[in-house]
């Protein structure tokens, strides 16, 4: 359909160029608009609302940026600011590296290891999130935890010792790791499938071997999905909430109930009914996630197209 | 591949959906406006009525509904628990804000959650005075109204009194020849002792996230005292740091352990056939609940001595752990029968056998019939009742109950510390430090010494 439509219109190319994209954008609306009122309902609206408490008081009048300064000042805001900090350095480091480390090992693999090692990563990522954290609140306890040997290698003897402040950090990133990088391993497998093969045979004939041909060829060629997921990832990481919160109750308390600063606007919410400054946290997180995509989009150049 | 890929990026906004849950439930309740501020309307003639109980609770709520089949009842079950989980406090946000949903009767097993409940923004609390009788409030003790009182109105009734008494093995004192100790000072001596003569055995643990409503609260350490309209929180008060002085070699010679009695390890360490619990400061409801049905304690063995005094003080005070209260919603369109549930499960509830109350009636009345029960329960190496007696008012009144919870701050910054080999002396400063954060953030104007 499209090449008669080409075909109609010989004359103009500049006419017709607009019109190819103009028809781009139509097919590409007819694929997003059944997502689009569920993107408005609980994505834009929500932001919206979040925007207009974020800057009035509970008796709705404008306060400007008082929300902001005010939950700055509160006694838990940078602690919980340092956590995720230190919490989405570890996870993002180890998501980019050991995925991207791991994929381009299966991809060097034949076949059929391949495709076993790819189902053994995807496993714990099938564990739907809440649930894959209750698997490691056992694992973390010395008591009844199959990996104990490995707890008492770090002197770990107690459930209160696996989760001690320091500590912290590196089990929730490990967690999230665990969880959710064997599906990103396979994501980025399939974006080394679409490299095409005549591109590693030539390399090879230069006289290119295995590792020169996975960091030099393949890594940059998939540069772009790496940006994808970093995106997505910091997202996450940011916004993190269930892990800490459940090991909260688990440990009857000995973790704050504000390690992350999700948790602090979920207690601002609804322990002070401080629903203004809640907002004001999540629009602080909002802007922190635009700002780190916005930085990969420009540096990787994520979404330049060819043409 | 392609399928793949969906289902990957569908996982990964499972955890931003989760998180921004806040946000999404915003959008929800911004439809119905004006919920905050409902009138206590009541209407007698409604014939329902909505009840929230913990799992403890629930055999009450069933009884209720088998004695009243013509009333509909709705049971619902909740965690109900502390360590500053806010379910009830979320839940009466969503409900003030909507301006509907609100349950009639609420039981919690948080002593100090009436406190908030009474007062904005949460507002959630009906007083009690005129929907049940005076002459049937006045039978619980003075010291349960007090905690149940905000600025001179009663909000609650409390379901148990959970006063802190020595529990003794009875069976190993007599084998190691000790005597049961009637002072703090005589305790701690016998700790040493049994570090040198029986190491392994435990005269009692400090890892629990109400520890230092065992050892603080009743050593009459000031860490929750209303002064008007200040809050007291001194840590480092003489009551406060002569405890954690005595406490500290005990801690350290392994017969005072910290560690939580509700985990795994310690029933493996010190429970069951191990039976090495020689003695343990810890309230009412600890009887059974604790030493049978969690640590697996043969029968025939502990039994509860008085609290314990410091030196020679008097009054003798103690300490408190839960002591859960009933609370009538304000919003409640069944006023009479919301009374007449708490009525019935705080003054006729009261089973015997297996299924008796785990802890000790509040109401008077109630708590003498079930004392009978208990003396004659064959599980106790001796008459337990006498000390549980006592004790029921003998909890410390300068203690006073808070909008927030305080078990947070005392397990992040003491147990935490105290596992990893940090005195309690030492903690003492960053513990005071940490509650008055917490209590300002509540709200509260508060006077470190």
């Amino acid at each position: 359909m499209i090449d008669q439509l080409k075909a109609s219109a010989p004359g103009a190319v500049g006419a017709q160029a607009t019109r190819k994209r103009g028809l781009r954008s139509l097919h590409g609306l007819a694929f997003t608009v059944p997502y689009l009122p569920f993107l408005i309902t609980f994505g834009i609206l929500p932001m919206v609302y979040a925007l207009y408490l974020a800057v009035t008081d509970d008796t709705g009048g404008w306060v400007g940026v008082d929300n902001f300064t005010r939950t700055v000042r509160d006694y838990r805001f940078l602690p919980a600011f340092g956590h995720i900090l230190l919490y989405t350095t570890m996870w993002l480091g180890s998501l980019v590296v050991l995925v991207v480390g791991l994929a381009l090992l299966l991809h060097g693999r034949a076949n059929r290891v391949t495709s076993v090692f790819r189902f053994l990563f995807y496993i714990p990522g099938a564990l739907a999130g809440a649930a894959s954290i209750l698997v490691w609140l056992f694992m973390l306890d010395p008591a009844v935890s199959p990996g104990s040997f490995l707890l008492h290698l770090f002197d770990t003897d107690l459930f209160v010792e696996s989760i001690a402040p320091g500590r912290l950090p590196f089990v929730f990133a490990m967690i999230a790791f665990w969880t959710g990088a064997g599906g990103w391993i396979v994501v980025m497998y399939g974006a080394l499938n679409t490299i095409p093969d005549e591109l590693e045979e030539a390399a090879r004939i230069d006289g290119a071997g295995p590792v020169t041909v996975a960091l030099r060829l393949k890594l940059p060629l998939i540069r772009k999905w790496i940006a994808y997921m970093t995106i997505l990832a910091f997202a996450t990481g940011t916004q993190l909430f269930v892990e800490p919160q459940l090991v909260n109750q688990a440990s009857l308390g000995m973790v704050p109930d504000t390690w992350s600063s999700n948790q602090l606007a979920y207690q601002l919410a609804f322990r002070y009914g401080d629903f203004n400054g809640a907002a004001a946290i999540s629009i602080d997180l909002i802007v922190i996630a635009l700002i780190a995509a916005v930085l990969i989009v420009k540096r990787t150049g994520l979404f330049r197209t060819e043409d | 591949m392609t399928l793949l890929r969906n289902s990957t990026s569908l996982r990964r906004l499972r955890r931003p959906a989760l998180a921004s849950l806040t946000v999404a439930g915003l959008v929800a309740i911004a439809a119905c406006s004006g919920g905050g501020s409902a009138d206590p309307k009541a209407s007698q003639g409604s014939k329902e009525l909505t009840v929230w109980v913990d799992s403890v609770r629930l055999p009450v709520a069933q009884a209720y509904v088998k004695e009243h089949p013509e009333l509909k009842v709705n049971v619902v079950t909740y965690d109900g628990d502390g360590n500053g989980a806010t379910t009830m406090q979320t839940k009466i946000q969503l409900w003030n804000r909507t301006g509907k949903g609100w349950p009639d009767v609420v039981f919690s097993q948080q002593a100090n959650d009436p406190v908030w409940m009474a007062q904005k923004p949460f507002e959630f609390a009906a007083p009690l005075k005129g929907l049940i009788p005076d002459d049937v409030l006045s039978k619980w003790p003075a010291t349960s109204t007090a905690q149940c009182s905000v600025g001179g109105t009663q909000y609650c009734v409390q379901d148990n009194l959970a006063q802190v008494v020595l529990w003794v093995n009875q069976k190993l004192m007599k084998q190691f020849g000790y005597q049961v100790p009637k002072t703090w000072q005589q305790w701690a001596e016998l700790g040493q002792k049994v570090a040198t003569e029986h190491p392994g055995y435990i005269i009692g643990n400090i890892g629990d996230s109400y520890g230092h409503w065992i050892y603080l609260w009743g050593n009459q350490c000031p860490l929750s005292q209303l002064q008007g309209d200040k809050l007291l929180i001194n840590s480092t008060d003489a009551h406060c740091t002569r405890v954690a002085t005595m406490l500290d070699p005990l801690i350290k010679n392994g017969s005072l352990p910290p560690l939580s009695v509700f985990t795994p390890d310690f029933a493996g360490k010190f429970g069951g056939a191990k039976d090495k619990v020689l003695m343990m400061p810890g309230p009412s409801w600890y009887a059974q609940a604790v030493f049978d049905q969690t640590l697996h304690i043969p029968p025939g063995r502990i039994t509860a001595a008085p609290p314990l005094q410091w030196d020679t003080e008097t009054p003798v005070t103690t300490g408190q752990v839960g002591g859960g209260p009933w609370i009538i919603s304000r919003h409640s369109q069944n006023l009479t029968g919301a009374a007449d549930f708490v009525t019935y499960a705080t003054t006729v509830f009261n089973p015997t056998g297996k299924d008796a109350r785990p802890g000790y009636p509040a109401y008077a009345p109630l708590a003498d019939s079930w004392l009978k029960a208990m003396a004659a329960n064959p599980y106790f190496a001796a008459d337990p009742t006498p000390a549980l007696k006592s004790a029921a008012d003998q909890v410390w009144g300068g203690w006073n109950l808070v909008t927030y919870p305080d078990q947070p701050e005392w397990s992040n910054t003491v147990v935490t510390q105290l596992v990893a080999g940090k005195s309690l002396s030492s903690l003492l400063p960053p513990l005071g430090d940490s509650l008055a954060k917490a209590a300002q953030a509540a709200g509260y104007t508060v006077n470190r010494q």
